[in-house]
C-alpha cells in the first residue's frame, strides 16, 4: 500500500467477494480509497471492477467481504443506504430516462414531495460552481452525450457526496468534454476534500488524471501503486497479465503513441474501384435528425474507418447497414448497384456482410447451435426445398469453424457457450462466406480481449487484402489509426470530414470530432 | 321528436355510456404509465359489475354495492400485480387467464340465484341541467359519475406533479434506470395496478348498480378492452384518453339510437360498430414514440 497520511480512509473495502454462479467476478479484493484523491480502478472488460463498485452501491450484495466508510462498517443492502453513506456514481448507461426532463431525472430518488423550484435552483448552483450549463426544463431524450454526461455529473453532485465513482465516464466524450469533466474532479478533491474512483480501461486516462492506482485481473487485486511511481506499460502488463509490446496490442489498451504502421503506403490517396456508396443517408427520429446526409464510399481492399464519439449516429448507420432501420432518404449502392434496403435480406443478397455492433442483439442467436449460426445466411446452400441437409451443413460448418479458427467443443453446441471472441469469430466466418464484397464492422472488438482483438484486427486486414471494402465504425482512436486506409469523421450525424490515415493526427481527428472543419 | 330531443338523447345516452369507461381509462392509462400493461382491466370491470349487484341484492344498497366493486377491482389488481410484477409470469398472459375466468365465474354465479335489481340515485343539478343540449346529458346522471369531477384531476396530479408519480414514468419509461436510482420497480408496478382496479372496479360497478341496474353475462362486452383501446388513441395522455372514451360512448349511443331513428341496419353490423371504431382510430391517430418505452416489458434485477 502506498503511504498516505490520513488515518482513515474515507473507504475501504476489504477481502470482497462475489460470485454469480460459478463465475467469480470478485475474488478477495481490498481496495483502500483517502478523502482528496482521484483512485484509478483499471482492469479489462470482465476483470470484476463493475460488479465491485455494484457490491459500493447496494446495488447487489457481496457474498463475504467487509466494507468500511469512514472506519465503520456498514451493510450496504440497498442503493439508499449506498445514498445515506454519501456514496454516488456517475453512471454511464441505464441512468438517466429519456422520457423525462432534466430536473424530473434530478429529482428521482429523492424522497418527499417535489419540489420543482428547490431541484431547479439546486441544479443552477450545482452548475454555476462548476462551470457546466444545462437547461432543467430540456427533454432529457434530445440532449447530446455530453450534456447527459453533465446532467449525470450534477445529479450526483446535487446529493453532495463524499465518495463519488464513474465508470468509463468518457466512453462517450469528446476531448474537450473529457478535459471539462477532469476540471470537475480536480475541483471536487482538491477544494472540496471528497474521493473519486474513476473506473477505465484507458491507460492515458487513468496516467493523466489519478493520483493512485489499483489494477484488477481476473477478480483479483493485481497492482496497486501511487499513479506518479508507474509506466502506462507498467500498467498495461499488470492489467493483462503479460508483457505488452507497444505494436497492435498496446494500441488495443489504449497505449500511446500510436504505431504509425502504413505511411507511405501504395495508393495511399488513390481511391479504389467503390464496392460500397453511401449518398445522403438521411435519419429522422422523433423529429430529431440522427443521420443528416451522409455521403460515404468505401472501395475495394480498402478499410474505411468511420470514427467518432459513441452517440453520434453510428449507430444508426449500424442499423441501416444490418437492414434493421430504413432511411428517411438516401440510398445505398453495393457493388455498383442500388439496394433497397426496406426488402429484408437485400442487403446480404448483393454481398453486404455486418458484424453488428450488439452481437447478442442482432449477431448471433445465442441458443442455436454453432453450425446453424454459421449457414443462417446460406440456407441455400445447405438446404433442399423443404427440408435441411444436415451433412452439407455440418461440412459448411466445420469448412467455416476451421478456417477462422473457432475454439468451440462441438460444432453442435450452443453459441452461448462461446467465449466473446469465439461468438465474434463465428459472426464474422458466416458475413464473409459466400460473396461478400462489403464487410461493415461495427465496434468488432468492444467486449473482447487482448488476444481476440489482435486475431479481429488480422482477419479484417486479410479481408481488406482478398479485395473486399471494409467499414470499420469504431470509437476507439488507436484502432482506427492502427487498421484503416482512410477515416471518416461523424458527429452529430454528419461526416465533418474524411482523411486518408497517413494525415490524420489526434488533434485533427479531435477537431472533427468536436464538430469543426479541421 | 324534434332534432333537439333526439341529439340531447343521443349525448345523454353517449354521456352515460362513457362513465364506465372513463373511471377504468384513468385506472389504465396510470398502470401503463408504470409499464404494466394491464389487460385484465375487462376482468376487474365484469367482475366488479358482478359482485356490485350481487352486493346491493343482499344488503339492498346499491353505494354498498359500488363499494363491493371497488373492492372487486381491487382484489384483482392485487393478483394480477403479484402474479405480473412479483411471480413475473407474462402479464398477457395472466390477463387472458383472469379474463376467461371472470367471465366463466360470472356467467356461472348469475345462474345460481335471483338478484333484486337496485340502483344508484339520479343527482340533477339545478340550473345547469335546464341548459339546451348539453345540460341534461351532463347535469342530471347517477351521483357516482360525478366522482369523475374529482378523480380525473387526481389521477392527473398523482402522474404528473406527486413523487410516487414522477417514480412510476421513470419506471415506465427505463425501469433499469429506476432501479438503479433506488426505485423499487415492481412495486411500484403492483401499486399502479391497485389504482388501476379500484377504478376500473368502480367503472364496472357503475355500469351495473349505476346505469342498468342488473348483472346480465359478459355485460361488459369487452369494454375493458375499449379502455385499453382509448388509453393508445389518446397516446398515453390523460386528456385525449378521454376523449377517446366519449368517442366510443358516443358511437355506442348512436348504435343504440340509430333504430330509433328509424334508421335501419344489421343489428350484429351495429354491435361491432364501436370496436371497429376502436380500430380505425388506433390506426389513424396511434403516435408510438409516446409510449412508454417499458410497457409491458418485465424487469428483473440483473437482467438487463
Amino acid at each position: 500500500m502506498t503511504p498516505t497520511t490520513s488515518a482513515v480512509p474515507i473507504l475501504e473495502l476489504r477481502g470482497i467477494t462475489k460470485s454469480y454462479g460459478t463465475v467469480t467476478a470478485c475474488d478477495a479484493v481490498d481496495l483502500r480509497v483517502d478523502a482528496g484523491e482521484i483512485h484509478g480502478l483499471l482492469g479489462e472488460n470482465g476483470a470484476g471492477k463493475s460488479s465491485l463498485m455494484k457490491v459500493l452501491l447496494g446495488l447487489v450484495r457481496r457474498d463475504t467481504g467487509t466494507v468500511l466508510v469512514r472506519g465503520e462498517s456498514v451493510a450496504l443492502d440497498s442503493p439508499q443506504e449506498a445514498a445515506e453513506l454519501g456514496i454516488g456514481m456517475v453512471h454511464q448507461h441505464f441512468s438517466l430516462i429519456n422520457g423525462l426532463t432534466v430536473w424530473e431525472n434530478v429529482a428521482l430518488g429523492d424522497t418527499g414531495k417535489v419540489n420543482k423550484q428547490a431541484i431547479c435552483s439546486d441544479i443552477a448552483e450545482v452548475c454555476a460552481r462548476y462551470g457546466l450549463p444545462i437547461d432543467p426544463e430540456a427533454q432529457v431524450g434530445s440532449l447530446s452525450a455530453g450534456e447527459r454526461q453533465r446532467v449525470e455529473v450534477v445529479k450526483c453532485l446535487r446529493r453532495d457526496p463524499q465518495i463519488l465513482i464513474l465508470d468509463e465516464p468518457t466512453s462517450v466524450l469528446t476531448q474537450a468534454e473529457s478535459q471539462e469533466l477532469f476540471g470537475v474532479l480536480g475541483r471536487v478533491v482538491q477544494e472540496e476534500g471528497r474521493a473519486v474512483i474513476l473506473i477505465s480501461h484507458k491507460l492515458a486516462e487513468i496516467a493523466q488524471a489519478t493520483d493512485r492506482v489499483t489494477v484488477l485481473r481476473k477478480g483479483r487485486v493485481a497492482f496497486r501503486a501511487a499513479t506518479a511511481e508507474t509506466t502506462p506499460q507498467l500498467l498495461a502488463q499488470q492489467m493483462v497479465g503479460r508483457d505488452v509490446s507497444l505494436g497492435e496490442e498496446g494500441a488495443a489498451l489504449g497505449l500511446l503513441p500510436v504505431q504509425k504502421a502504413r505511411t507511405g503506403q501504395a495508393g495511399d490517396r488513390d481511391r479504389q474501384q467503390p464496392v460500397l456508396r453511401l449518398a445522403g443517408l438521411t435519419v429522422e427520429q422523433g423529429g430529431v435528425r440522427v443521420l443528416e446526409d451522409v455521403d460515404l464510399t468505401v472501395g475495394a481492399g480498402e478499410i474505411v474507418a468511420l470514427y467518432g464519439v459513441e452517440g453520434n449516429g453510428q449507430a444508426t448507420l449500424g442499423e441501416i447497414l444490418a437492414g434493421l432501420l430504413p432511411p428517411t432518404a438516401g440510398t445505398v449502392e453495393v457493388a455498383g448497384s442500388t439496394v433497397d434496403v426496406t426488402r429484408p435480406g437485400a442487403l446480404a443478397k448483393a454481398g453486404l456482410g455486418i458484424v453488428p455492433e450488439d452481437r447478442h442483439h442482432s449477431g448471433v442467436v445465442l441458443d442455436m447451435s454453432v453450425a446453424e449460426n454459421l449457414t443462417m445466411k446460406s440456407l441455400d446452400k445447405v438446404s433442399g426445398r423443404f427440408l435441411l441437409r444436415r451433412g452439407v451443413m455440418r461440412a459448411e460448418a466445420r469448412r467455416l469453424a476451421d478456417e477462422f479458427n473457432i475454439v468451440t467443443s462441438s460444432l453442435d453446441a450452443p453459441v452461448r457457450s462461446l467465449s466473446g471472441g469465439n461468438q465474434q469469430r463465428v459472426v464474422l466466418a458466416r458475413e464473409l462466406s459466400g460473396d461478400t464484397r462489403v464487410l461493415v464492422a461495427a465496434q468488432p472488438t468492444h467486449g473482447l480481449d487482448v488476444g481476440a482483438i489482435e486475431d479481429m484486427y488480422s482477419r479484417l486486414r486479410k479481408a481488406a487484402a482478398e479485395g473486399v471494402g471494409v467499414l470499420l465504425i469504431s470509437t476507439e482512436f488507436e484502432e482506427v489509426m492502427a487498421l484503416a486506409t482512410w477515416i471518416a469523421v461523424i458527429s452529430s450525424g454528419r461526416i465533418t470530414g474524411v482523411l486518408p490515415v497517413s494525415e490524420a493526427t489526434s488533434e485533427r481527428l479531435g477537431m472533427l470530432v468536436g464538430g469543426e472543419a479541421a | 321528436m324534434s332534432v333537439l330531443d333526439s341529439t340531447t338523447t343521443i349525448l345523454a345516452s353517449g354521456v352515460r355510456l362513457t362513465v364506465p369507461l372513463a373511471f377504468a381509462a384513468c385506472g389504465e392509462y396510470l398502470a401503463e404509465r408504470a409499464g404494466a400493461m394491464n389487460i385484465s382491466v375487462e376482468a376487474m370491470m365484469l367482475g366488479a359489475a358482478f359482485t356490485s349487484v350481487a352486493t346491493a341484492s343482499a344488503t339492498g344498497s346499491a353505494t354498498v354495492g359500488l363499494v363491493a366493486g371497488v373492492l372487486t377491482g381491487l382484489v384483482l389488481g392485487f393478483v394480477h400485480g403479484n402474479l405480473s410484477h412479483r411471480a413475473q409470469i407474462n402479464t398477457f398472459v395472466v390477463g387472458l387467464v383472469l379474463n376467461s375466468l371472470v367471465l366463466g365465474l360470472t356467467s356461472y354465479l348469475i345462474t345460481t340465484d335471483q338478484f333484486a335489481s337496485h340502483q344508484v340515485g339520479v343527482l340533477s343539478i339545478p340550473l345547469l341541467q335546464d341548459i339546451p343540449l348539453i345540460g341534461k346529458p351532463l347535469f342530471s346522471e347517477r351521483w357516482p359519475a360525478y366522482l369523475l369531477i374529482l378523480l380525473v384531476p387526481l389521477t392527473w396530479w398523482l402522474v404528473e406533479r406527486s413523487r410516487w408519480g414522477l417514480e412510476l414514468r421513470a419506471v415506465g419509461e427505463n425501469p433499469q434506470a429506476a432501479d438503479v436510482t433506488g426505485i423499487k420497480v415492481n412495486a411500484r408496478r403492483r401499486q399502479a395496478l391497485l389504482w388501476c382496479g379500484a377504478l376500473a372496479g368502480l367503472g364496472g360497478a357503475y355500469l351495473a348498480v349505476g346505469e342498468v341496474g342488473s348483472f346480465n353475462q359478459n355485460m361488459t362486452a369487452g369494454r375493458g378492452y375499449i379502455v385499453i383501446a382509448a388509453v393508445i388513441f389518446g397516446a398515453w395522455r390523460l386528456g385525449r384518453t378521454l376523449l377517446g372514451c366519449l368517442v366510443f360512448g358516443l358511437s355506442d349511443a348512436m348504435r343504440l339510437a340509430l333504430p330509433a331513428l328509424g334508421v335501419t341496419l344489421n343489428a350484429q353490423l351495429l354491435v361491432a360498430a364501436p370496436y371497429l371504431l376502436a380500430l380505425l382510430a388506433m390506426l389513424l391517430f396511434t403516435t408510438q414514440h409516446r409510449e412508454p418505452a417499458a410497457l409491458g416489458r418485465p424487469f428483473q434485477r440483473g437482467s438487463t
